[in-house]
């Protein structure tokens, strides 16, 4: 509990309309994209940096938790206040503070808006391309703490790979500035991956620097429909291995699609084991030069169709097959948990076997579909958050599947982050050694263990 | 809607993806979960799980919702936040009871035009003898609240007489195409005249035939405030006296009058109900499904942008008819605007109630309208015409607004018929 007297000091600190002491509200900060829920002591909205430092210092000598949020998309639980504390909403910090068109950076609040960023430098002929699911809601904050990812990752990279510097308030209210607008910059430890992807735990970002790259002038879109998931796997090996890098390479498997074809009627095969959306851009004449390569390709892997978006609007339907994934497969059951292990590109059918294999041994609805290209795949098990005993089965094939994708060489979260829900599991990857030094590096920066507690390390 | 304890399937269809926060008008101004349809279908599940109360800050949070159905249209699982927000304000309106002046309204004014019309008649003489100057220079409103002057400044000036006691009964045509019934809404039996009066130019000229029945309030504000009693009895009302006009078609200028008529269908679930329903149709639907629309002769010279209010759009899917017949105006140039189907923000009463947050949300309609250039603003819905045109000339904008009848209505030379 927060002692009245401090919230009455957050309170002068933010003013009063952008503090939630009710129930109600504060309910409504206490959720994220995953199916669980807590309720925070308080919410607070500051405007600024100062405001924050008060604040984080008012946290750290009364030791309450502050959980930094931003839209509260995230997929591992993340903002959850699992163990109350005060929610920091850091959507009021909203502006893009500076478009630097010559030396290609933006400057940025946390609280913009990814689409809204990517709509303004875009106009200017720019380009960021980190795009997860969510972008048209999720925070540029909120995708830094995540290291959020995205189909465009396989070509462009992730949201790591455009962060060049930070500003963070530490959990003693200090502000550390790191990197900045050079592209190189090799000034001891490098802080800012550091606080990149650190899931909130380690202070609130309160500024970001990106780098931001020209916009490539034109797009084109292909859908192959391929008879069995490995023949899509392999086709992707033949695109890479020609030395093309699509931006995208959606992997969709049988149930996705005939969940799909079931709920939108797009005309999508039902008997066919895998589609793969591929995407290509650069100038017009080499992605019509790739395509017509990728077409080929795709029918030396074994496609036994392959369409070219000839318009915006057949772009438009391609994509409405992608698009249409989440809503569909919530149709066989209502809660959906849903993974992003990554694993070697190669490992990927073999990947897709043992996920089909633990979901039949428990007994459970399971679709794949994900990020061919760099083996970031999302099983979802649909299931219903309502019947106890299917969540345990869910609980026991999840630690299967984690198991089984670190096994492969691959990574329990490609692009979610660990949160609360992949907790339990993080020394299956890192290992004692790996996980000591985490721990040591959190320990040592909030002491307290104010910021974000009960995320990536369990108990701890 | 049926009652919200039925409703769990539907609240479990959200999965919090939280993708409701990109287009929902009052998220964009205060980034605030609890105003988003996330944040109230978490709450109205909450409730029926039995961790919250039906507090006054849910009832806040209820309210505080333009039903512009943005949310839903965007929905990945399409869940119905409109319909749950009007369940949970019934909810809320059994268990805390609803205002005072709101209950007086809904249950005696709106079911009585006698009454109706002298309290509109009391309006214009507030704003015609003087007193409304002497109260304003009085500083009186202010000082009870600077809210209330900002409202009193909302409030159009509102008519002598109401229009239905003017128009006539019957509006014939030679060799009639269609017979229609028009549904002229409060507002334009009330304030806006040249709206009615260009309806009936419009389609008599284009051979409709037109009967205007007694008709009563379509309800919505009752059922907006979860006075769905009222609403029921004012729908009965209603579709008892269209039912005796004989008509093919119920024609409209209001889409959140036509909206709610479309809703009888559901609200009152009877053959008569549907009938009724089934022909009620938008203004320009009319004009360019059921008739055919052919304007006149004269050339408006103007760049128009069109606003889709949320009733017809997202309502009743209307919002390529409009658009169309703007285009076959002579002289007119038609311009989209960005966001062009995002609310308004008059959202019925909302914006008497939340004077700010609804300024909010139409100083944004109008810097999209800015943007374009034109020199005029047509919409479908006399209620989006009164905020468009409030928040225009709080902005100091030279743009008009108009009804989409008016405007065509405009080709017409004065006697040709």
């Amino acid at each position: 509990m927060i002692p009245p007297s401090v919230i009455e000091e957050i309170t002068r600190v933010v003013g009063k309309d952008n503090i939630f002491v009710s129930l109600e509200e504060r309910m409504c900060y206490g959720y994220d994209g995953t199916p669980y829920a807590f309720v925070p002591d308080l919410v607070a909205r500051p405007a600024s940096t100062e405001e924050i430092q008060a604040i984080v210092r008012l946290a750290n000598t009364h030791l309450f938790p502050i959980i930094p949020r931003g839209a509260g998309t995230g997929l591992s639980g993340g903002s959850l206040p699992v163990k109350n504390g005060m929610v920091l909403d850091l959507n009021r910090m909203n502006r893009i503070l500076e478009i630097d068109e010559e030396n290609l950076v933006a400057v940025v609040e946390p609280g913009v808006v990814t689409y809204a960023l990517q709509q303004e430098v875009e106009r200017r002929g720019l380009f960021y391309p980190p795009d997860p699911a969510s972008l048209k809601t999720s925070t540029i904050g909120g995708n830094v703490a995540e290291c959020a990812g995205g189909p465009r990752a396989f070509k462009y990279g992730v949201t790591r790979d455009y962060v060049l510097g930070l500003e963070v308030v530490t959990p003693q209210g200090d502000l550390v500035k790191t990197g900045g607008k050079t592209i190189k910059s090799v000034t001891g430890y490098d802080l800012t991956r550091l606080y990149t992807g650190s899931e909130g735990t380690l202070g609130v970002i309160t500024r970001i620097y990106l780098r931001l790259i020209p916009k490539p002038q034109a797009i084109k879109t292909m859908m192959a429909v391929f008879p069995q998931l490995d023949d899509a796997t392999r086709t992707v090996t033949l695109i890479v291995r020609r030395g093309i890098i699509p931006v995208t390479l959606e992997l969709m498997d049988d149930r996705t699609i005939q969940c799909v074809e079931n709920y939108r009627h797009l005309g999508l095969p039902l008997d066919a084991g895998a589609v793969l959306i591929i995407e290509v851009d650069g100038t017009p004449e080499l992605i019509e030069a790739q395509s017509g390569q990728i077409v080929d390709l795709c029918r030396e892997g074994g496609a036994r169709e392959v369409r070219v978006a000839a318009s915006e609007q057949e772009r438009e339907d391609i994509w409405a097959a992608r698009r249409a994934v989440s809503a569909a497969v919530v149709q066989i059951k209502p809660t959906k948990i849903s993974e992003d292990i990554s694993v070697p590109r190669s490992q990927i059918p073999n990947m897709a076997r043992k996920l089909r294999e633990i979901a039949e041994r428990y007994g459970l609805s399971l679709v794949i579909f994900g990020h061919a290209g760099d083996g970031n795949l999302h099983p979802n098990i649909l299931c219903d958050q309502r019947d106890r005993e299917e969540m345990e089965r869910v609980e026991k094939a999840v630690g299967e599947l984690f198991q089984a994708a670190v096994e492969l060489g691959g990574t329990l979260s490609g692009e979610h982050g660990i949160g609360t829900m992949k907790a339990p599991y993080l020394k299956l990857e890192t290992g004692e050694a790996g996980y000591a030094v985490m721990l040591a590096l959190k320990q040592a920066l909030d002491p307290n263990n104010i910021f974000n507690p009960g995320k990536i390390f369990r108990g701890e | 809607m049926e009652s919200l304890a039925t409703a769990s399937d539907l609240l479990n269809q959200c999965s919090k993806c939280g993708g409701c926060q990109a287009v929902c008008p009052l998220y964009g101004e205060t980034q605030a979960e609890p105003y988003v349809a996330r944040g109230k279908i978490f709450l109205i599940k909450n409730y029926l799980e039995g961790t919250i109360e039906l507090s006054p800050k849910m009832k806040e949070i209820m309210s505080l919702c333009l039903l512009c159905k943005a949310c839903v249209d965007n929905c990945p699982n399409k869940v119905p936040v409109d319909q749950l927000v009007l369940a949970a304000r019934r909810e809320i309106a059994k268990e805390l009871g609803i205002s005072f002046v709101r209950k007086n309204v809904f249950q005696h004014l709106l079911q009585n035009n006698g009454r109706l019309s002298l309290a509109a008649r009391m309006g214009y003489l507030y704003q015609h003898s003087g007193i409304q100057s002497v109260v304003r220079k009085s500083g009186l409103l202010e000082l009870i609240s600077p809210d209330l002057a900002k409202k009193e400044g909302l409030l159009p000036r509102v008519a002598r007489r109401s229009f239905r006691s003017q128009a006539p009964k019957l509006i014939t045509c030679s060799r009639p195409k269609i017979r229609v019934a028009y549904y002229t809404g409060c507002l334009t039996n009330y304030v806006y005249h040249g709206t009615g009066l260009a309806v009936l130019d419009v389609l008599g000229r284009n051979g409709a035939e037109v009967v205007i029945p007694e008709q009563w309030c379509c309800g919505i504000p009752a059922l907006a405030s979860g006075d769905e009693a009222s609403a029921v009895a004012l729908a009965h009302r209603n579709i008892e006296a269209f039912q005796k006009a004989g008509v093919d078609a119920i024609v409209t200028d209001c889409a959140s009058c036509g909206s709610m008529l479309h809703d009888y269908a559901d609200l009152i679930g009877t053959r008569e109900a549907r009938i009724f329903a089934d022909k009620v149709l938008d203004f320009s639907q009319l004009l360019d499904d059921a008739i055919d629309f052919q304007p006149g002769a004269r050339e408006v010279p103007v760049v128009a942008t069109y606003h889709d209010p949320c009733h017809l759009r997202r309502g009743q899917g209307v919002h390529t008819a409009p658009r169309k017949l703007i285009r076959a105006v002579p002289g007119v140039e038609l311009t989209e605007m960005n966001e062009a189907d995002r609310c308004c923000g008059a959202a019925g009463s909302f914006n008497l109630t939340y004077y700010d947050l609804s300024t909010r949300i139409g100083k944004r309609k109008v810097e999209n309208i800015r943007k374009t250039g034109a020199g005029l603003v047509v919409t479908g819905c006399p209620s989006c015409i009164m905020q468009l045109d409030h928040v225009l000339k709080l902005e100091q904008s030279p743009v008009q607004v108009m009804h989409l009848a008016e405007l065509l209505s405009m080709t017409y030379e004065k006697g040709e018929v």
